[in-house]
């Protein structure tokens, strides 16, 4: 029955060429060239020199990869706590009954994550500016005026300052995928739950969060491959700086490739970038996997 | 229902948007198409009566190639790119048989691609060198050797020797420098705001400054702006003059032979620390490093910030945005003061020619060819560019014009070219020698610097290993 509608074999594969051949146009011949170019002395131009490994002995022990590392990592957290966990509070409150205009929350809610991370950036940009940011302005206006800073000047605050617009970008995107994962289990579990005398938090952590755990361990994964490639909205706020306190990975790939023009280099970090990404994210996968087969075991 | 409703307004939104940016985009290339034929004519009026002899003696028929960042937006207040806009225009005229393929990009873009065309060995024919990256391309073998070209032009006699120095290697030279000469550093300043603090002039030492900048900040407002949100700037618009000041000319240019000097000599760490110390002070305004010299140079428009530090760039925009307006005639220029304890020059600024025009050295087989890329270059550099920006902007470039009529400009225009050439001792632009590897490093550090996050001491040791392992 089955494969009577089945389409034959040629036909299958024909339809996947496409994608495939752009999959590989895009995404493995780069990497296999930067693989190759990051075993040269290369400063762009015609001459190349062989250097073996020499090209990942400098990264293993660049302390501004590991840092941009790092900051990476901590963008990971925080955005995991503030686009997943604020995500999951707002559609709560969205689909409580009190709530009016749910349509309208959940448009605007998402309308951030549709708009250009340059934009994004630049729209910040202006508010923490020094002098007429609003940021400042409100400060002032609460009688806080020794609390101005020049936000985005501060080593130990400027990598928060920028998870927040990258936070506040992406909770709409989190929030439609966590809103159709409730919206698809039974809505009679929820009325009996409170039938039986549960408050809106038990709910929330004894009935939501085991239903849709599964949704929930994708938007991690989402949000630490997400994470690991940041770079637009950074570019544009603070260029990794004040020096190299906000830099991340794939930012200083950059600046070493085209500021710099060490391209020979600058495919070493982007293949550093491919397998610290790779572990951090199977790290995680593996990490879901446990908790998902727990779940199976009750 | 309400469903509905909201994405009714979401697709009138939309459409309205989409129509706004379909209009602008319209009227910003019609501006460019009306320019561009009123450009065209005026430049084959001047050519025709000064450099007929080169008309139609080429050989060659077919495509070249070139690429540059005077893009006719940047061509609207910049004196450099108009005339060079309008220069390429009158050689198309005057060389019909050759089509000429331009690929133009605002600047920062023109960096990025055309390291990357270079990285893939597939330069344009000719494009615009800017002079640190000469002699690592060269060492590639991507330029053409143009020494006897140079010395055979038409123009050699005119020819600034001194503007090459960037674009020559071991005795050769590989471009002719283009564009006009700019500062790279200069202050800008309200003159009456400085009468009123008690000065006449800018002042020439900074302990005067500060003490000036008590009374700037009784009235509110910031003595001296400054951006190096872009990172580039403090090296750019400030170091390389300061720099100057204390380890004198000889320094840097040892620096660029690779003949002993280096970051961590005292001289340059003590500029270092004066930077820093400078910086730590009260006189410029505290997000310096948060914002770049475009936001910089808007408080000092708006009357934010008595003065303003930065390069011929910002002079350009200040003036095609102050004109009309009372502080145009206030503005005044002046060379930043010495430091306490500098020995060098006490009146250097940082001028010269960052881009010169180059030719692929793939050229070399098509003799054709090449004679027209070179007859392309001795056009743009030569006396049309230069008397077209002379006579339209006071500007100068690497041909010398004879005969310049001041008198004619308005008092910012002559104030700001005695400023550039006249009244002043030029020295290198740090960053349009060496490598850019090295500056990228350098910049970085200067910023956690200016925090204070990292000593001089450090900046100059990092800077030194950057330079060792990349020059």
């Amino acid at each position: 029955m089955l494969n009577s509608i089945r389409p034959k074999k040629w036909v299958i594969a024909l339809y996947l060429l496409f994608p495939i051949l752009l999959y590989v146009f895009a995404v493995f011949i780069p990497l296999i060239t930067a693989g190759f170019y990051s075993f040269f002395d290369w400063k762009g131009g015609p001459n190349k020199t062989f250097i073996g490994l020499d090209n990942y002995a400098t990264l293993i022990k660049d302390d501004v990869f590991w840092t941009s590392f790092g900051h990476n990592i901590y963008l990971v957290f925080a955005c995991i706590i503030g686009q997943i966990g604020l995500a999951f509070i707002i559609v709560l409150m969205i689909n409580s009954r009190l709530v009016k205009f749910k349509a309208i929350h959940r448009t605007f809610g998402f309308f951030p994550s549709t708009i250009s991370a340059v934009y994004i950036g630049l729209i910040w940009l202006m508010f923490y500016d020094y002098k007429r940011g609003i940021l400042n302005w409100f400060l002032e206006l609460i009688g806080k005026g020794d609390q101005t800073k020049v936000w985005l000047n501060e080593p130990k605050l400027v990598m928060l300052l920028i998870a927040i617009p990258l936070i506040w970008q992406f909770i709409g995107y989190y929030m439609v995928i966590i809103i159709s994962a409730i919206s698809s289990v039974d809505q009679e579990i929820f009325e009996v739950a409170e039938l039986d005398g549960a408050n809106a938090f038990q709910r929330a952590i004894y009935v939501i969060v085991p239903l849709i755990k599964n949704t929930l361990l994708v938007c991690v994964t989402l949000c630490v491959a997400g994470n690991m490639k940041a770079f637009d909205h950074i570019f544009v706020m603070t260029k990794g700086g004040p020096g190299n306190d906000s830099m991340v990975m794939a930012l200083y790939g950059y600046k070493i490739s085209f500021a710099q023009q060490n391209m020979g280099y600058g495919s070493a970090i982007s293949i550093g970038i491919f397998f610290v990404s790779l572990l951090v994210i199977g790290g995680v996968q593996f990490l879901v996997k446990m908790l998902t087969k727990e779940k199976g075991e009750i | 229902m309400k469903k509905k409703l909201v994405s009714l307004l979401l697709v009138v939104v939309m459409i309205f948007s989409l129509c706004a940016c379909g209009k602008s985009k319209e009227t910003s290339t019609k501006k460019a198409e009306t320019k561009a034929p009123d450009a065209t004519t005026e430049a084959t009026d001047d050519s025709a009566t000064k450099t007929d002899t080169s008309a139609s003696t080429l050989a060659y028929k077919g495509d070249l190639g070139i690429m540059h960042f005077s893009t006719s937006e940047e061509s609207q207040g910049n004196g450099g790119s108009d005339g060079f806009r309008t220069t390429i225009a009158s050689w198309e005229k005057k060389n019909p048989d050759i089509s000429l393929k331009q690929t133009v990009l605002a600047n920062a873009d023109y960096k990025t691609q055309i390291a990357t065309l270079a990285a893939a060995g597939d330069l344009p024919d000719v494009f615009l060198l800017q002079g640190m990256n000469t002699r690592e391309w060269v060492k590639q073998g991507l330029v053409l050797d143009m020494t006897d070209y140079i010395a055979k032009s038409p123009y050699a006699d005119k020819y600034d020797k001194s503007k090459f120095y960037p674009f020559t290697v071991d005795g050769k030279e590989y471009a002719i420098p283009a564009l006009t000469g700019g500062t790279c550093t200069v202050v800008v300043y309200d003159a009456a705001l400085w009468k009123e603090a008690g000065f006449d002039t800018f002042p020439d030492t900074w302990d005067k400054v500060k003490e000036a900048s008590k009374y700037f900040k009784k009235k509110g407002i910031d003595t001296i702006a400054f951006g190096n949100g872009g990172k580039w700037q403090a090296n750019s618009c400030f170091l390389s003059t300061l720099g100057d000041r204390f380890t004198g000319p000889e320094w840097f240019k040892s620096l660029v032979e690779k003949k002993g000097a280096a970051f961590t000599d005292q001289t340059f760490v003590d500029a270092l620390k004066f930077t820093q110390d400078i910086f730590k002070s009260d006189v410029f305004n505290k997000d310096f490093n948060a914002i770049t010299n475009e936001d910089a140079r808007e408080y000092y428009i708006s009357g934010d910030a008595a003065a303003f530090i930065g390069g011929n760039w910002d002079v350009s925009y200040i003036q095609a945005t102050l004109k009309d307006k009372p502080l145009y005639n206030n503005t005044k220029f002046a060379v930043l003061p010495q430091p306490a304890g500098a020995t060098g020059d006490t009146d250097s600024h940082n001028i010269g020619l960052g881009y010169g025009i180059a030719i692929n050295a793939k050229l070399k087989d098509d003799p054709e060819k090449l004679a027209a890329a070179i007859d392309l270059a001795y056009t743009l550099t030569g006396p049309e560019f230069a008397n077209y920006v002379t006579d339209k902007y006071a500007l100068s470039s690497v041909t010398k014009v004879d005969n310049l009529d001041l008198s004619k400009f308005d008092q910012f225009t002559q104030d700001f070219y005695n400023y550039s050439y006249v009244d002043h001792k030029p020295c290198e632009i740090y960053d349009s020698l060496i490598s850019s590897a090295v500056w990228d490093v350098l910049n970085t550090d200067l910023q956690s610097m200016l925090n204070g996050d990292i000593s001089p001491e450090d900046v100059a040791k990092n800077a030194q290993a950057a330079y060792e392992k990349n020059y």
